[in-house]
């Protein structure tokens, strides 16, 4: 027993040690790195990376961890911080590390031309690398389309106990509540969100995907869930999810009025970077044709590059309106909308 | 002395402070030393206190705070009811009786501790999930389905319970194994019936033992996030990271933590209050155990019982996980998951031997100095344990994100040489973290095996002129060598499946399998964390045996 704990013992060392060596050659050699901080944490991703790596000669260092916490983590390590590049899944809090002085602004070419402005920071801090949009699941048995307009008309006592989504601690719902502020004003979206508390047809518990599934149980009707769990759901492993993805559909609304509210996944260049060069040539590649495919493809999200088309099954579901505000917004009004949230009584 | 106690006070302190100048040795010395290095980062935290609330601190007293209070003691109550049923129950059984697969039984009773508990929450709830498992299985059967709901405050306390009664479990066990041998047999001599020496005898004399199993589970409810926010149930954890990232103020979220740990340190001051009415020592069970075997069918009922929270804890959730496994391992499965596995075996085996160290000196050194109270000083070590992951994770990057930025400005304006951080994004930090987390997990059974020993051997020994070590390592080291190994084993499971802190912490190359397992399960994708959960529950598996084997044989 203790020759196999020895043994255990010298081949863990072996392998830290093997890691510190890497890095002192790393050093040594000027080998060119990029260090992500990341909150993706997608098959595709890795997919992607090596595909630079491979392209470029660049070795990409991947820190996967919650956004929130990375903004941590950067905001103390301060100038040292080894980050070049941040990549949240949300805008809010692409714009808290913005406001917290940890990004810097980026001028590039490509960058500029590709992203539609609304997708990325006005004075270029971030830059929106893939769409979803939140929307209605319904169940197509139960409810007709024509029953369903806004996110406004969720509010209505005809949705008494019918409604399903997830708890106010999500993002998702944070962004949402916040882009009902900027449109609404902040005291009728405190009365929204009373109401949707009210019709709500359990406390909020579980994933978007969960909710969806509670939907097909018959637990209530509708659900707002966002768009990439559906192209999941449909096209999971498990039957049973694929059979529930295809009881519901899907309802983009506010189409007459400002369009559907959509988020984005993005990056920014860290401020205090070390390889900023290698940080803008690998946001450049994220949004390329090639890598855009792949997360149009692999992971069900709208591309930010108009040149790629979305996958098959986003197609099917149609072009929508989307809801061209300035997705700052989102992140400036953020713990506003959670302290609402609170105050409305939404868990 | 008559003279002093009638004396002024400055008096009275002048001749204290002479005695602590007197009675201090170099065992006080490093016992501060080693305390004050792992709760450095509870120090720093505890000093953002003085910074004052947030500004939402009062939105959140308004809104949110009776919530949090209220599930969390509702999780302390349910829990220790469900925990102490399951995990005294169980140990009782196998200590005392003898039924069919006692043996197997006896380790497989161990095993839902190599689950972590969000893990089980997620295979709970696709047991009872629309198209979960139970409906296929129902369906199969041509039987109604009936929806249970698990996803809420009774399902939470359920499934934290069902995985972690072992701490329980493990700590009464052996208390039953060693000690109950001896009285029981004067208690069945003196015609005392089998239930009525349960309670009337064994039960009081095992609280200790019981108590610090209980420890560990509440800390353990109290710091779960995973579970509950994907359950629904707002405590006092999920309430820290709301108001740390949500609310972005990380002013209020340390005094939430303050209040958590406060809950935290009445515990353990109640635990003490408990113990010190009742003192265990010597008296290692001379007589073997003797097991009653019973009548069969009594013996099967047994086995039924014993076997129903190894089904509940382990084989259910195993069972689903294997299931979603089957699913995915096409797309998941590849040859980097051994690699995974042994990182994180390196890094789980490297963080329990320095834990346990850290632990056996502290203890040991306390022992040594003579000053009384220095033993209450030494258990604030142990408090790192109360303040989830994150805060911990936080509270070592305070001082060491310092010391790495002075050494990197010396090395620079002294002697011109560009270095790196020295322990941040290191596994040195990695490893430090852990220890400040983990200590009270393996300072509880050691702690308590050392209790057993009685004073008068090493005492002896000293007399004759060997020294402290020697006399450690020769005598008290053999006696206390279950304590400590069952601690080695102990941390480095709960070092396998950590993961708020290793996902702050970890330095680049390294990965481990619990974060694997939570990039897809945060991410939404369940079933695909199957297979990196089963690794941990797998890599835990073999020294959950080898520690059972271990108690047994003690």
């Amino acid at each position: 027993m203790k020759k196999t704990l020895v043994g255990l013992l010298a081949l863990t060392l072996m392998f830290s040690c093997k890691n510190s060596e890497e890095k002192n050659e790393n050093s040594e050699s000027e080998k060119q790195e990029v260090n992500v901080y990341t909150h993706r944490h997608y098959e595709s991703d890795q997919e992607l990376f090596k595909k630079f790596e491979e392209e470029t000669g660049i070795t990409v260092n991947v820190i996967n961890a919650n956004a929130d916490e990375l903004i941590q983590k950067m905001s103390m390590e301060g100038e040292q911080s080894p980050a070049d590049v941040l990549i949240t899944v949300d805008a809010g809090r692409l714009e808290r590390a913005k406001s917290s002085d940890l990004l810097q602004a980026v001028s590039s070419e490509i960058l500029e031309e590709t992203i539609p402005s609304h997708l990325k920071d006005a004075d270029n801090y971030w830059f929106g690398l893939t769409k979803r949009a939140r929307v209605i699941a319904y169940a197509k048995d139960r409810i007709d389309e024509s029953e369903l307009s806004t996110y406004e008309d969720l509010a209505s006592d005809k949705w008494n106990d019918k409604l399903l989504i997830r708890s106010s601690g999500n993002i998702y719902n944070q962004s949402l509540m916040a882009s009902i502020m900027v449109h609404n004003g902040d005291e009728e979206a405190k009365k929204w969100a009373k109401a949707v508390v009210e019709n709500m047809a359990r406390a909020p518990k579980g994933n978007d995907r969960d909710q969806v599934k509670a939907v097909v149980a018959g637990e209530g009707d509708l659900a707002i869930v966002n768009t990439y769990y559906i192209g999941k759901m449909l096209n999971s492993e498990d039957p049973e999810e694929v059979k529930a993805g295809e009881e519901i559909k899907l309802f983009f609304p506010n189409q007459d009025g400002r369009g559907t509210h959509i988020n984005v996944s993005g990056a920014g260049v860290a401020k205090y970077a070390p390889n900023k060069e290698n940080a803008i040539k690998f946001i450049e590649f994220l949004i390329s044709e090639d890598a855009q495919k792949i997360f149009a493809h692999s992971n069900y999200e709208y591309p930010v590059n108009e040149a790629v088309a979305p996958a098959a099954l986003l197609q099917e579901w149609g072009e929508f309106k989307e809801d061209t505000l300035n997705l700052s917004k989102l992140g400036e009004n953020n713990k506003k909308a959670v302290m609402l949230f609170d105050e409305a009584g939404w868990k | 002395m008559m003279k002093q106690a009638g004396s002024s006070n400055i008096f009275s302190l002048k001749s204290r402070l002479k005695r602590l100048k007197r009675d201090t040795n170099r065992w006080s010395i490093f016992t501060l030393a080693i305390v004050l290095f792992i709760a450095l980062p509870v120090i720093a935290i505890a000093l953002k206190l003085l910074e004052g609330p947030g500004e939402t601190w009062w939105h959140l007293v308004d809104n949110l705070l009776a919530d949090y209070i209220g599930n969390s003691f509702f999780l302390i109550f349910t829990c220790s009811f469900l925990v102490l049923v399951m995990g005294v129950g169980t140990a009782w059984l196998v200590a005392r009786f003898e039924f069919p697969f006692r043996k197997q039984l006896e380790w497989l009773l161990i095993l839902p501790l190599a689950i972590p508990s969000y893990i089980v929450a997620y295979a709970y709830a696709g047991v009872f999930d629309y198209g979960g498992s139970l409906e296929l299985i129902l369906r199969w059967l041509s039987l109604e389905f009936v929806r249970i709901d698990i996803m809420n405050k009774f399902g939470l306390a359920f499934v934290l319970s069902i995985s972690l009664f072992p701490y329980v479990y493990v700590s009464s066990r052996a208390f039953f194994l060693n000690q109950a041998g001896n009285l029981l047999e004067a208690s069945t001599m003196l015609g005392v019936g089998e239930f009525k020496s349960f309670f009337r005898l064994m039960l009081p004399l095992a609280r200790p033992a019981i108590i610090a199993g209980l420890i560990l589970v509440l800390m353990e409810v109290l710091n779960d996030y995973g579970a509950a926010q994907y359950f629904g149930v707002n405590t006092f954890t999920t309430g820290i990271f709301r108001a740390w990232f949500s609310l972005e103020e990380p002013e209020t979220a340390v005094y939430l933590s303050a209040l958590l740990i406060f809950i935290v340190f009445t515990l353990i001051l109640f635990e003490k209050w408990q113990r010190k009415n009742i003192r265990v020592t010597g008296n290692k069970a001379s007589g073997r155990n003797h097991r009653k075997s019973g009548a069969k069918p009594m013996q099967w009922f047994k086995f039924f019982l014993v076997l129903t929270p190894v089904i509940l804890g382990f084989i259910i959730p195993v069972g689903q996980l294997i299931y979603w496994a089957f699913l995915t391992a096409e797309k998941v499965f590849d040859l980097d998951f051994i690699l995974l596995s042994l990182q994180s075996f390196g890094i789980a085996l490297i963080t329990s031997l320095v834990t346990v160290l850290f632990a056996t000196l502290l203890i040991y050194f306390a022992k040594w100095s003579s000053i009384n109270g220095i033993k209450s000083i030494s258990r604030l070590g142990i408090l790192g344990y109360a303040i989830p992951g994150a805060v911990v994770a936080i509270g070592i990057m305070i001082p060491t994100l310092a010391f790495d930025k002075w050494f990197i400005n010396t090395m620079d304006t002294v002697f011109g040489v560009k270095t790196g951080f020295l322990f941040n994004g290191t596994l040195v930090a990695l490893v430090y973290a852990y220890s400040v987390r983990f200590l009270a997990v393996a300072y509880n059974p050691i702690e308590s095996t050392a209790l057993k020993v009685s004073n008068s051997i090493p005492d002896s020994s000293k007399m004759l002129g060997v020294g402290n070590f020697k006399t450690f390592w020769k005598i008290e080291f053999p006696m206390i060598k279950t304590g400590i190994l069952s601690a080695v084993i102990l941390v480095f499971i709960d070092v396998l499946k950590e993961l708020p802190l290793t996902l702050i912490l970890k330095p680049f190359h390294i990965n481990t399998l619990a974060v694997k397992a939570f990039e897809y399960a945060s991410d939404e994708m369940v079933m695909e964390a199957a297979i990196p959960s089963l690794f941990i529950i797998f890599t835990a598996t073999i020294p959950v045996i080898f520690l059972n084997r271990l108690l047994i044989k003690e």
